[in-house]
């Protein structure tokens, strides 16, 4: 193990950085490897298994101070649930089936006012059996009040992770945020990745910054109300529920500006003045920009919005964007096409938005299928 | 914790409630007090919202007397009736989903390790049959297999009460609840015999009737878990709401049931916990 | 070289067609080159068919996953052709106008005469190497196949420089722990038992790339 020094967040994501010819899973070690995190804790599924195997080298190593392989994932996200509940900074990986196994302890986190930052490294949900890419599971995740960011590349996936944890211990954030990375064609591509020494690390969590009391027994309140709210009345209740709800609801926005501070807008663009623009996230922002370079080099006018945070989605960003273009094309990793969904809720002219290509369950999208759409749109 | 912590800022007093100026002024935090004390002292349950004559609040009330530790006692509960009361139990602790208690337990008792290496952090899960023997008996016995260092205690009502009264994995063969119109087909699962199989090194299964007896089976419970690794203890706590008795007829129906040889007290004690209890008896003297 | 050259490695669970893909980008990027190199996603299993992914050019490389449109092809075993043990049928599905398919065997195989009309159609150049015959002389083991296969590469077309191939390989086997899946990590441990040293290691692997260099030869395809 390297030694190591707590250096300010900015000063280890604006450090000289060194390229590594890695694989995602890696560039999650790396990230892990600099984030100060106290416990772990894993559990296999693929395409994430290596992520978490290497997180489990680095307890080995002494980066980590405990970490352990749960017994399912709903059991892990409990257990990781109740050591941030408890006061340390924690960190695990799911994807897939493993997301949805685990589906109602999320709904739970951001209510309970927990930090912590899981990668999901998405994969298609059964039936019938696929392990291979797809981003189906993030569908379910928009409405569990988690923050979701979404990786690109494995350079995205590394400085995601790294400032998740910055954003999602802000007191007046302190919601957990979900780093969700296509599997496969990010955990298990090799790629350069560029990455900070070794030697510094993020500063520790400090667990009394936290909005909620701390299970410890170590700072007050001791008794939080004289009834539950479930035995009260429904008016009660309602009051109680509403606004906490609403509180999580403006810490997800408060996050914005920790989104602009540690990783830029929470789009970037390219072009964005052109008269078709590819609006996607993940790896469908990769194809996108084959697709795009191609249909230049045949005169096409086209540009590229990359969605980095899809909750909180940058809803006034993309109404903007979309009023200003002729056709709006949103090439997906899924079924159901959740993005072209959420892009519409904001969008004032839906009907020029083609919710599509989709490709799922598999294979990689062809450039050429963002570019048949490309064509037909500009007919 | 440290007692000081537990003080009302000054100019607050007149607001804030009477309970609440009583736990402070005569708790047990910080004092050794049992079940031989209630009454003496302002106990960590504050009145309870559950039905008269539940086994289960008489259950919970011996157990938090029983505490050794309280100041420094985190509780997991699960969801069931038992999860309405503990919003008025004076300690921290914290109620997630219905089954993953013990998955829980492990992460808040490993991070308190973490936090705290030189401090004893007792770490408690409270949970009803259902949660325990049901729903959530992987992640129970899963806790006992990995030997985290908590103690799980079932609070046995024999169905599932919150719900409006279904049968569990713990009603007795035969009983009639709802969702078993014919009677229950199989017998009740015998938790006591996993969980000594799985690994905990301290096993009871005591009952309310008997509160001498259950106090010291949670004192060594728990005084095992903090050195050698989980332990397990059933409380059987009837239900008159759902198995239809007069509310003054709890303790009768323990009394009944152990003299009927259907649910019976037991006490099982690795070598290590009969060894580590000799030690700490030695000590004591 | 200005354009983006794709390879596409076919072959059996434990014949480290992953591992070659690696060695190969990773040589590409030391040449100073953009390169991305991914396993086909799927589950890992000992002599089930097996593809990995090899993008190089001097320009970034956004595109993920696997190719569709391989200018090279790399066959690590006869029966991904004879039994149809592979993801993409026919097996040079996709392969690009004057692309090159590099075949694991120590003779010529009796390929449909449809097949040998189309790969001439699209002025394909076939070659054939015994790669793990050569392994097994030269390196001691059927697991230097793959090294055989990159020196037959190498034969062909000097896609990445011997030096970078060296030290990607030395860096692989010599350096830190290498990950590209569970199974993978397993099969490295046999692989080093069966060197005393890890120099010999390299020695040995790059010895058979030398050598396997000279033992590819061009099959004639006449239209």
């Amino acid at each position: 193990m390297i030694e190591q020094r707590v250096v300010e967040p900015l000063q280890l994501f604006n450090a000289k950085k060194e390229p590594q010819f890695i694989t995602g899973s890696e560039a999650v070690r790396e990230a892990i490897r600099r984030a100060n995190v106290e416990m772990a804790i894993s559990y296999p599924i693929t395409p994430q298994s290596e992520s978490m195997h290497l997180v489990g080298d680095l307890f080995a190593e002494g980066y980590i101070k405990e970490y352990f392989r749960g017994e399912n994932e709903f059991a892990v996200m409990s257990s990781i649930a109740g050591a941030s509940m408890a006061g340390v900074r924690v960190f695990t990986a799911t994807g897939g089936p493993g997301t949805l196994r685990a589906f109602e302890v999320f709904s739970t986190w951001a209510g309970a006012r927990l930090p912590i930052v899981c990668a999901f490294m998405t994969r298609g949900i059964n039936s019938p059996l696929t392990i291979q890419p797809d981003t189906i599971e993030m569908a379910f995740m928009l409405d569990t009040g988690i923050l979701m960011l979404h990786a690109e590349t494995a350079q995205d996936l590394h400085d995601m992770l790294l400032s998740s944890f910055m954003i999602a211990e802000q007191t007046e954030v302190h919601i957990p945020v979900g780093v969700f990375v296509d599997g496969f064609f990010v955990t298990h591509t090799r790629d350069k990745v560029n990455i900070a020494p070794a030697d510094m690390k993020l500063p520790p969590y400090d667990p009394y910054s936290s909005p909620v009391p701390v299970m410890d027994m170590e700072n007050v309140p001791f008794r939080q109300m004289r009834d539950p709210f479930v035995m009260k009345s429904n008016y009660v209740s309602y009051s109680a529920h509403a606004s906490w709800q609403q509180e999580v609801m403006a810490a997800a926005e408060r996050a914005r500006k920790y989104i602009n501070q540690y990783l830029g807008e929470l789009i970037e663009t390219e072009n964005p003045d052109a008269d078709i623009l590819l609006i996607g996230s993940g790896t469908a922002v990769s194809q996108s920009r084959e697709a795009m370079a191609i249909a230049r080099s045949e005169g096409f006018n086209v540009g590229l919005v990359k969605i980095k945070s899809v909750r909180p989605f940058p809803a006034q960003e993309i109404k903007e964007l979309v009023k200003h273009a002729k056709a709006v094309i949103v090439p997906e990793f899924n079924r159901v096409g959740w993005l072209a969904r959420e892009i519409k809720s904001v969008a004032e002219e839906t009907t020029k938005i083609v919710a599509g290509p989709r490709v799922y369950g598999g294979m990689t999208m062809p450039p050429e299928m963002i570019l048949d759409e490309i064509r037909r749109t500009s007919v | 914790m440290i007692k000081s912590m537990f003080q009302i800022s000054p100019g607050f007093e007149d607001i804030m409630p009477a309970e609440y100026l009583e736990l402070i002024e005569n708790g047990p935090f910080e004092k050794r007090v049992g079940v031989s004390d209630l009454g003496a002292f302002k106990e960590l349950l504050e009145e309870h919202p559950l039905c008269a004559g539940c086994g289960l609040a008489l259950s919970l009330r011996l157990i938090l007397a029983s505490l050794p530790n309280p100041e420094d006692t985190i509780i997991i509960g699960s969801t069931g009736c038992s999860a309405l009361a503990f919003p008025q139990v004076a300690l921290h602790n914290i109620h997630s989903l219905f089954g993953n208690q013990n998955a829980v337990a492990s992460g808040v008792k490993r991070a308190l390790n973490l936090r705290f290496p030189d401090k004893i952090k007792d770490v408690v899960v409270i949970a009803g049959d259902g949660a325990t023997a049901d729903i959530g008996l992987d992640m129970v016995l899963h806790s006992w297999f990995r030997q985290e260092k908590i103690t799980t205690i079932m609070l046995d009502n024999e169905a599932y009460a919150n719900t409006g009264g279904q049968e569990s994995g713990m009603s007795p063969k035969g009983t009639v609840l709802n969702m078993a119109p014919k009677g229950k087909t199989f017998s009740k699962v015998s938790i006591p015999e996993l969980a000594r199989e799985a690994g905990c090194a301290y096993v009871a299964s005591v009952n309310p009737a008997q509160p001498k007896k259950l106090e010291k089976a949670i004192v060594r419970g728990i005084l095992a878990a903090r050195e050698l690794g989980p332990t397990y203890i059933q409380v059987f706590s009837p239900c008159p709401t759902n198995y239809k008795f007069k509310p003054n007829e709890t303790i009768s129906k323990v009394r009944l049931r152990e003299k009927e040889g259907t649910y019976e007290t037991k006490e099982f004690l690795s070598t290590e916990a009969r060894e580590l209890f000799a030690r700490l008896e030695e000590e004591k003297k | 070289m200005n354009q983006k050259i794709s390879i596409r490695m076919s072959g059996l669970g434990g014949q480290g067609v992953v591992t070659a893909a690696h060695i190969l980008g990773s040589a590409a990027t030391r040449d100073g080159k953009d390169s991305t190199v991914n396993p086909f996603f799927g589950a890992e299993k000992r002599l089930a068919p097996a593809e990995s992914y090899v993008r190089i050019s001097d320009k970034t490389i956004h595109e993920r996953g696997e190719i569709l449109f391989p200018d090279i092809i790399m066959i690590f075993h006869p029966h991904v052709i004879t039994l149809g043990k592979c993801y993409t049928m026919p097996f040079f599905e996709g392969l690009q106008k004057e692309g090159i398919i590099i075949v694991n065997s120590d003779e010529p195989l009796p390929l449909q005469k449809d097949d040998l009309t189309k790969l001439a159609e699209l002025s394909a150049r076939l070659f054939y190497i015994p790669a793990t015959q050569l392994a097994i002389d030269l390196g001691g083991t059927d697991l230097s196949t793959n090294m055989s296969m990159l020196g037959g590469l190498l034969g062909v077309t000097k896609i990445v420089s011997r030096d970078a191939l060296e030290e990607s390989l030395a860096e692989r086997f010599g350096g830190g722990q290498f990950v590209a899946s569970g199974t993978t990590a397993a099969l490295d441990d046999a692989l080093k038992g069966k060197y005393t040293k890890v120099a010999q290691l390299i020695e040995k692997n790059m010895e058979v790339v030398d050598q396997a260099s000279k033992f590819v030869t061009e099959y004639k395809l006449l239209i």
